[in-house]
């Protein structure tokens, strides 16, 4: 980052800045029709200032809403910027997004102009324009299946641009004086959050917040215009709107947007991103496919690949932090750089990447370490919508699996006796768009935005987060128990796909175990072990047996925490069922549902608190079309050892 | 899996087979260079006329039994031509006679008989053979032609620092190897690079699909045959300007027949690979097993090169019909 | 149906009063029905009914003993499949007949062969002439690759993509050839239902956007009544019904010949 941004307090200003001092560089690159297209800085920004002068014809004041419905596009990324020039507000909204799941974000922001990216968005949008009367212009990116659609609302992006460019050339001055009345503290964009009850809140984040925090994390990086980001996530979500306009804008780096959702991969091991960005599921799904094709490849190679990643997990993750490594592990580690690591890196389109972070969940440790382990620097990082994501990153060297690092410079974190984390930091949202109610239970007036999240700094400044403050209770003595901390330990065995936590008011912890199908599926497969379905293989004792053992392993690691010691997992039954959302036990985000499924099974969390060895349950299901019906089982109920917090070195 | 077994263990006792010589000291290294390098020259015109089978199998289901018949009457054309003219323009006005040849064997042979049952076809290829033979002595003439490379045929030491007493390489025969490796990559090429190669394949996938989308089968059969008789052509100059041309040439063809049962009848990539296997096993065996078996059992010797590439292909038969590279055969319900 | 973006024309082919027997089974007896062009046409019938004899018969594979085949006004006898493609007839198979040997890229570019124009000597030297041809047939097939949704899989040897997406693949490569007629030969067949909607979806709007004038054939009822302009119906090789699917469902010959067999 050589340039100085004094001044330059808007991403208007940004986009006007970089057009001149690196014009020619890419901005933005997409794959279309099989090719990568190249943006330049110059071209972005005469797009943008053409599509705002479009915009402006039409009508958009200072003040005003633009709705972006669609996927990271260069001409989305545009039109945001376009928005932004004329003073006005840009919505990123979620792509998948049902059509209902829309109206209240266009009603509550009270919308008039939207960009939608394709057919499929228009038909939403066209389908909730009873409920929003406000919307009056929609344009579309992609004509494609378009020529049909006769409504008065619709129009072409090419057409708003062209007649954008025409008004800019008979007054190439048009813009700039609406550019310069833009100032920092004028809102940027607004995000929604989806609230788990209730209607989403529009955050509001103004231009220094975003730049501001978004100049931190570069700074801490050294991020430069030679970096390169793959733009893959919806661009309506902060975690990769921060990453593919915000700090883009501030260090002049290049997007790319990939062809299509599925050729993310393909598209990622050509353009060879330098900075990346994937929430924990994303690497699971990636390490689950290197997983299966190492299975299907021949002996030698997966022989290789056992024997390279063992060494890995030994002492990548040292080789990576710079700590000391004896001789003959890092010469093997270099080899095996050369026969695996490498290529698999190579595979994952992860061969340039020098910061890759994680958040937005718990990463599970074990996942963590392999990235780690063959190379990639990957970090963990913890923010959300309404600090403008960056409040604590792990700085390169002081990477640990379980927490997320300390505070970013500008921010402070403070506790309250609950222990939710506060934090006060120039990235803070501005408010809820209106719903000052719920603005003033987040922020105080001293202007510390409660996060709702319970955790604690340990000994070297790092943030830990254990659970939801919500969430978080206590047992019958007061020890502290952290039902959602406790799950994710046990779900990141690959054994366990859904853990519930009982413990509340209560003596002693209790859990409810769901078996990942596939996972112990295939492992009673390799022992010969006959099973009829989820309900039968969920029964078998071995089962059990393999359960245990990982709950045990969860108790070992909690006894080594002095705030969790207390908490351990005294007994545990493994689902007669599976639960899924339909039967209201998940959220449709796969989140459990603890109070539902402790009402729902009262019985069973009774019998696991009380001691009984068997319990007979009849439930009732929903099938796929709409029927129900009664699926009835004996569970059995196991107990799991303590352990004392003395005697966790020898369990482990 | 565990059905590879056979394979992984007869190739095994091939790799044992070929190392022995070296391991028991029964050669010395230099010399056995020698022979490795005789046979892997030997290897490459096997593989050149495997190729033309493979090609034309793929392509049009044919088995060309004239394969032989068509390297001979090319060498015999090229000979004769070159008697008249500078080499390269007979080795030009070959390829014209060559493409012209496959010209007539569509119109005359193929069209007529194509749905007919394979055998129908082979026969008739069967009869192309005789008739090529004779009609191109009829041609031609019957004598025993030169073709003159241009190349000294005087062989030269190299390696001298490395083996004792140096290895004899012949420059022809490095020069051949050359061509026939640059004429393998331009096929290649051809094949996956080109709009007509990529027609080829789609010939040798399925007919009617290639037909449905506009391809003319007929010109691609064309096409086929005069590739085939392009590499015809210069299997024939390089054997003809070791051995000189003559009748023995269209045996090659016999020795071609156990490569690409090894390698597998609708696989260029089997066709390259089996030539050099059998070119390498037959030298070999005639060298090292030669020996051993006339001390052992007391034995003649001799003629090991004449049964050793039919034995080793009846072995690949027995335990993977398809050949090394041949697609299993699966019938389309 | 009511939007479309080619409102529909003439008669483009006429099939007119075709038999087919091999030895002594007759396939099909004195069918004869017309396509107008842009339209939706469905044979549809039981199994057995011909349908597939019907299709072979206008791609140019079966060469009837009686009729006559009118395609753009001119009639033809004895056409092959090659001619009838250069005509501008393509069609898609049942049983998938897709160059396996090769990745679903080339596969397209397959469909784009008989419009190159470049001799094999630039082709082999990819000079000039040939190489701006082969971009410009390049672009033509990334244009279909992005239309039908497949660019994930380009690089793909087909024989490893999944059965619905070499559906697609096949329909595809077809596409390429830039038919006025394209035949698919049951196009849903052995699909699951979201990979016959998509399929519904591609159909329609092939037709739409490339104003292709497409026969189907399927046996699937349901399907075909949502697609369809007009359906022909076949039993035994005759014609049983011709018309809307409105027409076509409340004919009582269609519905004796499709309640005999269950469905």
């Amino acid at each position: 980052m050589a340039d100085s941004l004094a001044g330059l307090d808007t991403f208007p200003k940004l986009l006007a800045h970089h057009a001149k001092a690196r014009g020619a560089l890419p901005a933005l690159r997409e794959k279309s029709l099989g090719i990568w297209q190249t943006w330049s800085w110059k071209r972005f920004a005469d797009e943008a200032r053409a599509f705002a002068c479009g915009l402006a014809a039409a009508g958009f004041k200072r003040g005003d809403h633009l709705a972006i419905v669609g996927d990271n596009r260069p001409r989305l990324y545009a039109a945001m910027c376009a928005a932004q020039c004329l003073g006005g507000i840009p919505v990123p909204m979620y792509q998948d997004a049902a059509a209902a799941e829309m109206a209240f974000p266009i009603q509550n922001a009270g919308v008039e102009f939207a960009l939608a990216e394709d057919q499929e968005q228009v038909d939403k949008l066209l389908e909730i324009l009873p409920q929003c009367p406000a919307l009056k212009r929609i344009y579309y990116d992609d004509p494609r299946g378009m020529r049909h659609y006769k409504q008065p609302q619709l129009a072409p992006y090419d057409t708003l641009l062209e007649q954008g460019r025409a008004a800019l050339a008979r007054d190439p001055a048009l813009l700039e004086t609406e550019i310069a009345k833009g100032s920092g503290s004028d809102t940027a964009a607004m995000f929604f959050t989806s609230g788990t009850t209730g209607n989403p809140k529009g955050v509001v984040l103004t231009h220094h917040a975003l730049i501001d925090r978004a100049a931190a994390a570069a700074e801490l990086e050294g991020l430069s215009d030679r970096d390169i980001v793959i733009a893959y996530l919806p661009p309506a979500w902060i975690g990769q709107n921060i990453f593919s306009y915000a700090q883009s804008f501030v260090t002049g780096y290049c997007i790319c947007c990939p062809e299509s959702a599925e050729t993310v991969m393909t598209d990622m091991r050509e353009i060879g991103p330098t900075y990346y960005f994937a929430p924990p599921r994303v690497l699971e799904a990636l390490l689950t496919q290197v997983s299966i094709r190492m299975e299907d490849a021949g002996a030698i190679k997966r022989g290789l690949y056992r024997y390279f990643m063992a060494l890995a997990q030994r002492v990548g993750g040292a080789i990576l932090d710079g700590r000391p490594v004896g001789a003959a592990d890092r010469l093997l580690y270099r080899l095996g750089d050369l026969l695996v690591y490498g290529p698999l890196r190579n595979v994952l389109g992860m061969s340039r990447v020098r910061v890759a972070y994680t958040a937005g969940e718990a990463i599970g440790p074990d996942l963590f370490k392999f990235y780690r382990s063959i190379g990639i620097n990957l970090k963990q990082l913890y923010g959300s919508t309404e600090t403008s994501v960056f409040v604590c990153i792990q700085p390169n060297g002081q990477v640990r699996a379980d927490t997320v690092g300390p505070a970013v410079k500008g921010v402070e974190l403070k506790f309250t006796p609950q222990r939710e984390l506060l934090i006060r930091s120039p990235g803070l949202f501005k408010e809820y768009y209106k719903n000052p109610q719920a603005t003033l239970e987040a922020k105080d007036p001293e202007g510390w935005f409660h996060t709702g999240d319970a955790g604690y700094l340990d000994q070297e400044g790092h943030l830990k987060i254990i659970d939801r403050v919500k969430d978080v209770g206590t047992l019958a003595d007061g020890t502290l128990f952290a039902p959602k901390y406790l799950e994710n330990k046990l779900k990141f065995f690959p054994y366990v796909k859904e853990a519930v936590m009982f413990g509340h008011g209560r003596d002693r912890v209790c859990a409810f175990v769901n078996i990942d199908m596939e996972a112990v599926g295939s492992w009673a497969e390799k022992r010969n072990l006959p099973y009829s379905g989820y309900t039968d293989l969920a029964s078998r004792d071995e089962v059990f047996e393999l359960v245990r053992e990982c709950v045990e392993k969860v108790n070992a690691d909690l006894a080594a925490e002095p705030e969790l010691a207390g908490s351990q997992i005294s007994r545990f039954l493994i689902l007669h069922k599976e639960l899924d959302a339909d039967d209201g036990e998940l959220t449709r985000t796969r989140k459990v549902r603890r109070g539902a499924i402790g009402d729902k099974y009262r019985e069973l969390v009774e019998a696991l608190h009380d001691g009984r060895q068997v319990v007979h349950v009849e439930t009732q299901v929903r099938y796929e079309d709409g029927r129900t019906g009664l699926t009835s089982a004996d569970l059995k109920l196991r107990d799991a050892k303590i352990f004392s917090p003395a005697g966790a070195k020898k369990a482990a | 899996m565990a059905r590879n077994w056979p394979v992984v263990l007869l190739c095994a006792a091939l790799l044992v087979g070929l190392a022995l010589p070296l391991a028991t000291g029964a050669s010395p290294p230099g010399f056995y260079v020698e022979v490795l390098l005789g046979g892997l020259m030997t290897g490459v015109l096997y593989s050149l006329v495997a190729m033309g089978f493979a090609l034309i199998f793929k392509a049009s289901g044919v088995f060309n039994f004239a394969q032989g018949a068509m390297v001979l009457f090319a060498a015999l054309a090229v000979a004769r031509l070159a008697e008249r003219m500078p080499l390269w323009a007979a080795i030009l006005l070959g390829i014209v006679v060559m493409i012209a040849l496959a010209f007539v064997i569509e119109r005359v042979v193929l069209r007529p008989l194509v749905n007919q049952e394979g055998i129908a076809l082979f026969m008739a290829t069967l009869g192309v053979t005789f008739f090529l033979d004779g009609f191109g002595q009829t041609v031609w003439g019957s004598d025993i032609y030169k073709i003159d490379l241009g190349i000294a045929k005087e062989p030269v030491m190299v390696l001298q620092g490395l083996f004792q007493g140096g290895i004899l390489i012949n420059k022809e025969d490095v020069a051949a190897a050359l061509v026939a490796v640059a004429l393998v990559a331009v096929l290649a090429l051809f094949f996956q690079k080109t709009a007509t190669g990529r027609a080829l394949r789609a010939v040798a996938d399925d007919h009617q699909a290639a037909q449905s989308i506009g391809i003319p089968l007929n010109r691609m059969w064309v096409i086929v045959w005069s590739v085939a008789g392009i590499v015809a052509l210069v299997a024939g100059v390089i054997w003809g300007s070791r051995l000189g041309v003559q009748f023995s040439v269209s045996l090659v063809a016999l020795k071609a027949l156990p490569v690409v049962i090894l390698g597998g009848l609708t696989s260029v990539t089997g066709a390259i690979v089996g030539g050099l296997i059998i070119g390498v096993g037959e030298k070999m065996a005639e060298v090292f097993l030669g020996p051993v078996l006339v001390k052992t059992f007391d034995l003649a010797g001799g003629g090991i090169e004449n049964w050793f590439a039919y034995v080793l292909a009846l072995l690949f038969l027995l335990v993977r019909p398809q050949g090394l590279f041949g697609e299993k055969h699966i019938d389309r319900v | 149906m009511s939007q479309r973006g080619n409102p529909i024309g003439e008669v483009i082919l006429s099939v007119e009063g075709v038999s087919l027997a091999f030895g002594g089974v007759r396939a099909l007896t004195d069918v004869s029905f017309e396509v107008r062009e842009h339209e939706v046409r469905a044979i549809i019938g039981p199994n057995g009914a011909g349908k597939s004899s019907m299709l072979n018969v206008i791609n140019g594979v079966y060469h009837p003993q009686q009729g006559t085949i009118r395609f753009l006004g001119q009639t033809y006898h004895d056409m092959d499949p090659h001619e009838t493609a250069l005509a501008g007839i393509a069609r898609t198979f049942q049983n998938l007949a897709l160059f396996k040997g090769m990745s679903v890229l080339e596969n397209i570019l397959t469909g784009r062969n008989l419009r190159m124009r470049a001799n094999l000597l630039l082709q082999a030297l990819r000079a000039g002439p040939a190489l701006r041809e082969e971009i410009e047939h390049r672009e033509r097939v990334e244009h279909i690759i992005d239309f039908l949704e497949i660019q994930p899989w380009r690089k793909t040897p087909v024989g490893r993509l999944p059965y619905g997406l070499q559906k697609r693949v096949d329909l595809a490569r077809a596409l390429a050839m830039e038919p006025r007629v394209l035949l698919l030969d049951e196009p849903m067949a052995g699909m699951n239902l979201e990979e016959k909607q998509d399929m519904c979806r591609f159909i329609l709007d092939v037709n739409d956007h490339f104003g292709t004038t497409i026969v189907l054939i399927e046996h699937d009822m349901g399907v075909v009544m949502d697609i369809s302009d007009r359906v022909v119906v076949l039993d035994y090789g005759k014609k049983i019904g011709d018309g809307t699917p409105h027409e076509v469902r409340a004919s009582q010959a269609v519905i004796d010949a499709y309640l005999g067999v269950s469905h």
